[in-house]
C-alpha cells in the first residue's frame, strides 16, 4: 500500500480548465501583515482550488512563512479576509476554528512532532484527542499512514532518532492521519538531498493523486516547485509578482519572477559615497 | 531632563509588560477552568492520564528530596527550638512552636520553594522548548487546544500535589524533631506525638494545605506565562527558566506573608 514508485514515475496533473471549474477552498483577500512598523505582506490576494497543488515560492524574507502562518489561522486576517473551505477565518468563534482545524493538516518546516512521544504516537495525537476511536482502530489508521509516507517499521522511534527526511515524512503522515481536505507543508525539501527532497515531492504528488486532497506548499526551492505546482504563486518582498502554471512562470517577463526561477541575485546600483555614508551611520 | 524621562518610560514600560503578563495568567487560568468543566461537552475533555502523568511528575517523583528536606527541616527546628526555648528553661513547650510552625508555615513555604525549583522550571522549559519547536503552533492547527492539553492538566497535578507533599512533609518533620526531642528531653516518643496532636487545630493543618495549594497554582501560573512568552531560541529556553523560578518564589514568599497577616489578624 506504500505509494513509494520509482523516481521516473510521472504523476497526474489537472488542466488549468479542470481546475477553473473547481470549488474555490481557500481564498484570500487584501491581506496586509506588520511586524511593528515594518509591513511584511502587501494587499495579497489568492485563491486555491480543490484538488489543486499550489505553490508559494520566493527567497528568504518574502513572506512566505508568515501568509502560511495566516492561512492555517495562527495570525489574524487584520486587514483583510481569508476563506478556508467556505469559512471566513476572521469572523470564526474559538470553538468553531478548533472545528475546521480538524479539516486541515499542517507539517511544519522542521516537522514540530512531540519529542516526548515516539513517531506512531505522534501520528495518533490527532485520532486520540479529536476522533474518540479504540486503541485498535488508531492502530490501524497510524500504521496506514506511515506506511503511505514509506515509515512504516519506524513507529517505534523517538523523533530524535529521525533523519531529517524522515521527520518530514512522518509530520505529513501526521498531517494527513484526519484524512483533511487541506494540507499545508512549509518547506518540505528544506535540509534535505535532491534524493530525499525529489522522493518527498513524489510523495506529495502521489497522495494528491490518491486522496484528491488540495495541497499548499511553501517553498523557496524551484526545482521542487515546477515540479509538483499546478499553480505557482511568486512572493517578492511581501508582494505576489505573478500567480500562474509553471510554464506561465517560466515565461513571466518580470526580471524578479526570472531571477528567482534562475537563483540570480538582484542586481541593485550602489553610490559608493552613499554606501559608505551609510556604514558610517550618517 | 532625559535620562529622567526615560526612567519614568522604563518603569512605565515594565508596569505595563508585568500588567500584560499577569493578564495572560489569569486568563489561563480562567481558559483552563473552563475547559475542565466544559472541555467533555465539545468532545475535548481535560484527560485524566495526562493529569496523572503531570501528577506522578511534579508530586510523587518529588517526594525523596522532599522527604529529605522535611526531615532536615524538622531536625533544624527541633535543635533551633530546645536551644531558645532553653535559655527560659521550657524546652519542654518545644513541640508546640514545631507543630505550629511546621503545619503553618514550614512545610507549605520550604515545599513550595522546592517544586518552584523543580518543577516550575520544568514547566518553563517545557513549555518554552515547545513554542520554539512549534509544537504548540503544531497542536493549535490541529484542532488541540494548547491550554486544555497542556495547561489545565499541569495546574491540576499541582493543585492537588502541592498539598498532598505539604501534608507528607507535615509528617515527616514532625516524626524527625520528635525522635530529635525526645532523645534530647528523655522523653518517650509516644508522648512527644500526643502532645503534638493535643497541640495541632484541625484549622493549623487546613491553613497550610489551602496555603500549598495556592502556591501550586501560583508554581503552575509563573512557568506557563513565562515559558509561553519564549523568545530568541536555546538562550531565551535558558532565561525563561530563570526567570519563572525567581518569579515563582518571589509571589509564593510575598503571597505567604500576605496569608500569614490576613489569617491571623
Amino acid at each position: 500500500m506504500a505509494l513509494a514508485a520509482p523516481a521516473s514515475e510521472t504523476f497526474w496533473k489537472p488542466t488549468a480548465e479542470e481546475l477553473q471549474g473547481r470549488p474555490v477552498v481557500i481564498e484570500v483577500d487584501h491581506l496586509d501583515w506588520f511586524f511593528g512598523p515594518r509591513q511584511v505582506l502587501f494587499d495579497v490576494s489568492m485563491q486555491v482550488r480543490e484538488g489543486e497543488i499550489m505553490v508559494i515560492m520566493g527567497g528568504s524574507g518574502s513572506g512566505k512563512t508568515t501568509l502560511l502562518r495566516h492561512l492555517v489561522g495562527l495570525m489574524p486576517p487584520i486587514p483583510g479576509k481569508i476563506r478556508l473551505l467556505g469559512q471566513d477565518l476572521g469572523r470564526l468563534k474559538a470553538l468553531e476554528k478548533l472545528e475546521l482545524r480538524r479539516k486541515i493538516g499542517v507539517a511544519f518546516q522542521f516537522g514540530a512532532l512531540f519529542s516526548s512521544m515516539n513517531v506512531a504516537e505522534n501520528v495518533k495525537l490527532p485520532l486520540r484527542e479529536l476522533a474518540h476511536l479504540d486503541e485498535k482502530t488508531m492502530e490501524i489508521m497510524a500504521r496506514l499512514k506511515l506506511e503511505v509516507v514509506n515509515m512504516s517499521g519506524f513507529g517505534h522511534l523517538m523523533p530524535a532518532e529521525l533523519s531529517g527526511g524522515m521527520v518530514k515524512r512522518a509530520s505529513i503522515a501526521r498531517a494527513i492521519v484526519m484524512d483533511p481536505k487541506l494540507v499545508f507543508l512549509d518547506e518540505p525539501s528544506s535540509g534535505l538531498d535532491p534524493v530525499v527532497s525529489s522522493a518527498l515531492d513524489d510523495l506529495i504528488l502521489r497522495l494528491r493523486e490518491a486522496t484528491g486532497i488540495s495541497v499548499v506548499v511553501v517553498t523557496h526551492d524551484v526545482e521542487s516547485a515546477f515540479k509538483i505546482g499546478d499553480r505557482i504563486t511568486v512572493l517578492d518582498k511581501g508582494h505576489i509578482l505573478a500567480c500562474e502554471s509553471p510554464e506561465a512562470i517560466r515565461a513571466n517577463p518580470n526580471e524578479r519572477v526570472q531571477n528567482l526561477i534562475h537563483r540570480r541575485s538582484e542586481q541593485v546600483e550602489v553610490d559608493p559615497e552613499e554606501y559608505l555614508r551609510r556604514l558610517a551611520g550618517d | 531632563m532625559a535620562a529622567v524621562l526615560k526612567v519614568f518610560e522604563a518603569i512605565g514600560r515594565r508596569t505595563a509588560k508585568g500588567f500584560d503578563e499577569w493578564g495572560f495568567a489569569a486568563s489561563l487560568l480562567a481558559e483552563s477552568i473552563l475547559w475542565v468543566f466544559v472541555g467533555r461537552f465539545y468532545r475535548q475533555p481535560v484527560r485524566f492520564s495526562h493529569t496523572f502523568t503531570e501528577m506522578m511528575r511534579f508530586g510523587i517523583a518529588a517526594l525523596p528530596i522532599a522527604t529529605l528536606m522535611a526531615a532536615t527541616i524538622g531536625l533544624m527546628l527541633a535543635i533551633q527550638s530546645l536551644y531558645s526555648l532553653g535559655l527560659f528553661g521550657a524546652q519542654n513547650f518545644a513541640y508546640w512552636g514545631i507543630a505550629l510552625s511546621v503545619t503553618r508555615e514550614f512545610s507549605p513555604l520550604i515545599m513550595g520553594i522546592l517544586i518552584a525549583g523543580r518543577s516550575g522550571s520544568a514547566i518553563a522549559a517545557r513549555l518554552a522548548t515547545m513554542t520554539i519547536n512549534q509544537e504548540v503552533d503544531a497542536l493549535q492547527v490541529m484542532g488541540i487546544n494548547p491550554v486544555r492539553f497542556l495547561v489545565a492538566p499541569m495546574l491540576i497535578a499541582l493543585v492537588v500535589m502541592l498539598p498532598c507533599i505539604a501534608m507528607w512533609a507535615n509528617v515527616v518533620s514532625i516524626v524527625a524533631a520528635g525522635l530529635y526531642v525526645s532523645a534530647e528531653l528523655d522523653k518517650t516518643f509516644a508522648s512527644y506525638v500526643y502532645d503534638t496532636l493535643n497541640v495541632l487545630r484541625p484549622d493549623d493543618v487546613w491553613h497550610g494545605i489551602i496555603k500549598s495549594s495556592f502556591f501550586g497554582l501560583l508554581i503552575g501560573l509563573v512557568g506557563v506565562m513565562n515559558g509561553a512568552g519564549v523568545s530568541g531560541g536555546a538562550e531565551g529556553v535558558g532565561r525563561v527558566t530563570t526567570r519563572a523560578v525567581v518569579q515563582a518564589i518571589t509571589a509564593i514568599v510575598i503571597s505567604d506573608m500576605i496569608i500569614g497577616y490576613l489569617s491571623t489578624h
